[in-house]
């Protein structure tokens, strides 16, 4: 059995029909990508998962919980967590307070101390208020948040979007060592590269379908492939 | 409320109106009773525009009862004038204009703000016509020997000072609001009201001064409620401040939601049960001071289980009971629908015989920043006559920003925009679909409640007849052109099948044609499509395609869609953005195979990572 | 001219009336924060906590028992409203639950009078007498009332911005979607966030008893008064309704001196003010409809 099992998803914003009998599975420890151009529903997907996305069907199970009709905080407490496309930090909440409310239910949480010396930067900035972040601190702390629930599988959509190159790199290099210590990991990402340098496997969506799944190896070594599917 | 006999509310009415003295009595109404009734269906009426048709829930409609019904008492009384009718007119004037001037204030915010405000204002009016202007108003006792009124005939004199004669005074006012609050509703006024209602984003971005019409609706529904206090004057022989205080605002929202807002017939129907189930509880029933505890619970079960009031519970049981649909308008146009023209060539403005290559649109140095995030940067764009533009770009490029930018609907912090030679930089988004720059949206904005047909009719009332028009009288059948250019549009979009059809029943790639067909409607020169695709199945992509492709003659078009294949069949050029910024332009071949381009899109697969 | 020992004295009612409006008001802005339904039973609630109050003092002849029967009553009432009723209403416009809280405002003042009558009642002050400030005398029990909203509205700042609740019900008011996602159960915070805005003004009705008496209508003018703080203050703002309660109930004093006819004029002025110059309220944020 797959931690993540996902057969036959539909998708809906209102009447908007977006996915369309999506099946992927993610095995323990490991970690997938989803790939596609924009529109293609990739953050749909995650956000379909979390229980986020109202209207959904088909069969989502993790660890053989089936969660698709759960609402968002049972699913968190079956050990998903999302990391949101926009990151979505409690402005008015200091980082401190933001990473200890998402550690409340959590059943095995991380020591604060775990987080910080994952993050030196967020321990530096512990009192200051979400809003005074920069744009890479609020995608650690939106990261770290999701950590301190110690779950089984985490999703990240776009998390290095619109950051600098220096500070992508940075972040690609805490999500290898995640992965290295066995954190279950989807991604949804454009840049290819930081994708290709975290995942063992891709998924290619396009226009709401899966169309194409292979090891990373096989994607990197036929840009063609790619092309193909995302290029213009 | 039928489809097939045009005024049959208002022979209805009538009927009903002269057979109530003869047949209530027996039902244990007495005719003071009756009178009550219709002052409160009449004060009802202008709310229910407000309320039931825009859906601005205003609790402060007493201020404006009291206002014209202290103001043709005192006429009345204190001024010694003589003529009562005019009196009540005059107050209702007053009312009105005092409408006019509180809207002002409150209609600057809407929704719950605005019910505040509402609260507010019958608060204050209370209190100073309780103090203050006690002089004018006889504060806690209000102001006596209210006169009834009388006509010189020359011949004869017509004298209203029996209850049958004072009945059939305010039944015959009664019903003259009645006719004019349904020629309003039968109006083009109407039909913006109730596009306003549903989507007030889209009905301004489809050119409509949507403030004017909101202060509209406001003075109409003080005028109706300081007429009606002039009738509770003469009526009464007696003008009383309680018609002030907030308890009469309450109770006239109470009566409107149980009898059905939107109905026009709600209040009426509301204040029969309020009236006549007062006096059963209090009197057959011993219940004394009571029977507001009981009236109160009724009308909570109410809101909770019969959305609609009863007015509406009895509508959507006819409906289910016959299986017919009725549309919300009293009248609907019956002569089956003349067939499209022949050659589908739309207004579009006229085309020159060869393309001169003249910029329809010049954005220069467009600069979007909010808080610290800076979405669009120092955009440079133009675009010519007959073009047909594509926009791409990775997600956080700030295409959708850029757009709005263009359509007014935010302000760029910097940089101008000139369409057709006028800088329309900071302008409205209303006043710019009027000069012809308009766009569709990647998520529907449509008038939810509304049929197809009353869709695109909102957009084409704005081409006919501009941003405001204070036409409150003239039937929608009257609008030159109107029919005409509904059915044109309804062509141009494939929806020629489907005009009463409600948006909620369209599937969802007739709900996209006709979100395009609103933009249409509006007869741009320019018209933006943000995502026409968006969440469309390949079949759906195709038809959409062959459609904007069809509707392209003589018109610009400027398109955001992520599915290259689709866009680079219709469009000649494409301007990539990136980070806020424009990357590059070119052909779509060129683009294809621009570096840059698979750079942005692909994140630089050959380097290293990021 | 002016008495100017009359004027500190108003002055120092505006304080005590302020903070009341303050507290009253934070109860309303935090519902409409985080639940985004205006609460017009407000007025009822801190009518209602002045009868229980009034009932159990009757019964126990202790103030402070009255004071905090008051305060739970009103709570377990504000609970039951929610889980009830206005949970249902979330997904409908906000017209209808405009309608149902107006209703129920109704039902509970109706209901009081059905009870208890249409004559107000006093209680009786647990502290008599005045005290000598210096500079004026001022009765005790005043005092004491400004003692108290002040350590509620202390307690409200405490457990809104130090515990672990108030963390959350703060973070609900900005996303609550997000706190979902963080495994909580936004529903629970709810009936919450609805109970402590109710107690405020629970609590606000029973401490301001003995000053003002009782009646089933005493909470119309309370609601209108708030209503216009929350438009001052900002939607959703506790340091507004905090500032907003103030400054009203200083216009409502000072005015009240020179002609009682124009206070609510005066509020009303400075509503219109603020709306004209700061839409969205002095410490408000834009995009709270």
């Amino acid at each position: 059995m797959s931690l993540l099992e996902v057969e036959g998803l539909n998708a809906y914003y209102g009447d908007s029909h977006i996915l369309f009998d999506i099946s992927l599975r993610v095995e323990k420890h490991e970690a997938v990508a989803i790939v596609g151009r924009n529109g293609a529903g990739k953050s749909t997907t995650l956000k379909s998962l979390m229980g986020i996305v109202a209207r959904r069907s088909g069969s989502v199970k993790l660890e053989g919980s089936e969660l698709v009709a759960q609402k968002a905080h049972g699913i968190a407490r079956l050990g998903m967590q999302l990391v949101h496309e926009d990151r979505r930090i409690f402005g008015s909440l200091s980082v401190e307070e933001n990473i200890i409310l998402a550690g409340l239910t959590a059943e095995n949480k991380w020591p604060l101390e775990r987080i910080y010396w994952m993050f030196p930067r967020l321990k530096q900035r512990r009192d200051s208020r979400g809003t005074d972040l920069s744009g890479g601190e609020q995608q650690m702390l939106a990261i770290a948040r999701a950590l301190v629930r110690d779950p089984k599988i985490i999703l990240l959509d776009e998390p290095f979007e619109g950051l600098a190159p220096i500070i992508v790199r940075d972040l690609v290099h805490t999500c290898r060592e995640l992965a290295r210590n066995g954190q279950t990991i989807v991604l949804v990402e454009q840049n290819l590269a930081a994708t290709l340098a975290l995942a063992q496997r891709v998924y290619i969506l396009n226009n709401g379908h899966i169309v194409h799944e292979g090891p990373a190896a096989e994607i990197k070594a036929q840009p063609g492939l790619l092309q193909r599917y995302l290029g213009v | 409320m039928n489809i097939k006999h045009p005024f049959i509310a208002e022979i209805l009415t009538v009927i009903v109106l002269v057979a109530a003295p003869f047949v209530l009595p027996h039902l244990g109404f007495s005719l003071t009773t009756v009178d009550r009734i219709l002052i409160w269906g009449l004060f009802g009426l202008g709310f229910d525009l407000l309320f039931g048709y825009i859906g601005l829930l205003s609790f402060g409609q007493s201020a404006f009862f009291g206002t014209g019904g202290m103001f043709a008492a005192y006429l009345l009384t204190e001024a010694d004038f003589p003529y009562v009718l005019t009196s009540i007119v005059i107050g209702a004037g007053v009312s009105g204009l005092v409408g006019y001037l509180v809207g002002l204030i409150a209609l600057r915010r809407t929704g719950i703000y605005f019910a505040m405000i509402t609260v507010a204002i019958a608060e204050v009016f209370f209190f100073v016509e309780f103090n203050p202007l006690s002089a004018f108003t006889g504060g806690e006792n209000g102001l006596p020997g209210v006169p009834t009124p009388s006509f010189n005939l020359g011949s004869t004199k017509l004298n209203f000072d029996t209850d049958l004669s004072m009945y059939a005074f305010l039944a015959f006012w009664y019903f003259v609001g009645l006719v004019v609050a349904l020629r309003i509703v039968r109006s083009p006024v109407g039909a913006i009201f109730r596009a306003l209602r549903d989507n007030p984003l889209r009905a301004s971005a489809l050119g409509h001064n949507i403030h004017g019409y909101k202060l509209t609706a406001f003075v109409v529904a003080a005028v109706y409620a300081g007429f009606a206090g002039g009738l509770l004057a003469v009526m009464q022989g007696f003008m009383p401040p309680d018609a002030f205080m907030f308890d009469t605002s309450g109770q006239l929202v109470m009566q409107t939601a149980i009898g059905g807002a939107g109905t026009l017939f709600g209040p009426l129907v509301g204040a029969i049960v309020w009236l006549y189930l007062s006096d059963f509880l209090q009197n057959a029933l011993h219940l004394g001071a009571t029977w507001k505890l009981v009236l109160g619970l009724v009308f909570v079960l109410l809101v909770c289980f019969l959305r609609r009031g009863i007015v509406g519970a009895i509508i959507d049981l006819y409906q289910l009971a016959t299986g017919r649909r009725m549309t919300p308008e009293p009248i609907e146009t019956t002569e089956p629908i003349a067939p499209p023209a022949a050659t589908t060539k739309v207004q579009a403005p006229p085309r020159p015989a060869e393309r001169t290559p003249t910029p329809i649109l010049e954005a220069t140095g467009l600069t979007k920043r909010y808080g610290g995030l800076l979405a669009n940067s120092d955009i440079d764009f133009v675009v010519n006559h007959g073009e047909m533009r594509g926009i791409i770009g990775p997600n956080g490029a700030g295409k959708s920003t850029f757009f709005k930018m263009l359509t007014c609907e935010t302000a760029p912090t910097s940089g101008r925009i000139i369409f057709e030679g006028k800088d329309i930089t900071g302008m409205s988004v209303a006043d710019v679909c009027q000069l012809g720059l308009t766009k569709s949206y990647q998520i529907n904005q449509l008038f939810d409640r509304l049929t197809v047909r009353q869709n695109l009719r909102a957009a084409a009332l704005s081409k006919i007849r501009g941003k405001f028009k204070l036409d409150l009288f003239r039937s929608l059948d009257s609008v030159p052109g109107l029919d005409d250019h509904v059915d044109q549009t309804l062509a141009l979009v494939n929806l020629t099948e489907r005009p009463n059809t409600p948006v909620s029943e369209l599937a969802y790639g007739e709900k996209r044609r006709l979100e395009i067909g609103l933009a249409l409607a509006t007869e741009p020169s320019l018209l933006l499509l943000d995502e026409p695709l968006a969440g469309m199945s390949p079949g759906e992509r195709v038809e959409t395609v062959a459609l904007l492709k069809s509707i392209a003659g003589g018109r610009t078009m400027i398109i955001i869609d992520h599915d290259m294949d689709s866009l680079f069949e219709l469009v000649e050029k494409v301007t990539v953005l990136q980070e806020g910024r424009v990357l590059v332009e070119g052909t779509p071949e060129e683009i294809k195979i621009n570096p840059k381009v698979q750079e942005a899109y692909l994140g630089g697969v050959h380097g290293e990572a990021a | 001219m002016v008495n100017w020992q009359a004027f500190i004295s108003q002055c120092f009612n505006g304080l005590v009336l302020g903070a009341l409006l303050a507290l009253i008001s934070s109860g309303l802005t935090i519902i409409y924060g985080t639940l985004g339904v205006l609460n017009l039973a407000h007025g009822a609630m801190f009518m209602l906590g002045g009868y229980a109050g009034w009932v159990a003092y009757a019964y126990s002849g202790s103030f402070i028992l009255a004071v905090v029967a008051g305060s739970l009553f009103v709570m377990l009432v504000g609970v039951l409203m929610e889980r009830l009723i206005i949970r249902h209403f979330y997904t409908r416009p906000n017209e209808d639950q405009l309608l149902v809280t107006f209703g129920l405002g109704i039902v509970f003042v109706e209901a009081v009078r059905f009870f208890f009558g249409s004559l107000s009642k006093t209680v009786t002050p647990p502290i008599s007498g005045i005290t000598s400030l210096g500079f004026m005398v001022y009765p005790t029990y005043r005092l004491a009332l400004l003692g108290l909203v002040t350590v509620a509205l202390l307690v409200l700042y405490f457990v809104l911005y130090r515990t672990r609740i108030g963390m959350i019900v703060r973070a609900g008011i900005e996303d609550s979607v997000m706190v979902e996602s963080l495994g909580i159960d936004v529903y629970k915070i709810f009936m919450l966030v609805f109970g402590i805005g109710a107690v405020a003004a629970g609590f606000a009705g029973i401490v301001n008893a003995p000053v003002v008496s009782i009646s089933p209508d005493v909470g119309e003018s309370i609601l209108v008064q708030a209503f216009v703080v929350v438009v001052i203050g900002g939607v959703g703002s506790f340091p507004g309704a905090v500032l907003g309660g103030l400054i009203a109930g200083e216009i409502i004093s000072i005015t009240s001196m020179f002609n009682p006819g124009y206070a609510y004029v005066m509020l009303f002025v400075a509503m219109t003010l603020v709306l004209v110059i700061r839409p969205y309220g002095l410490l408000g944020v834009a995009g709270r409809e």
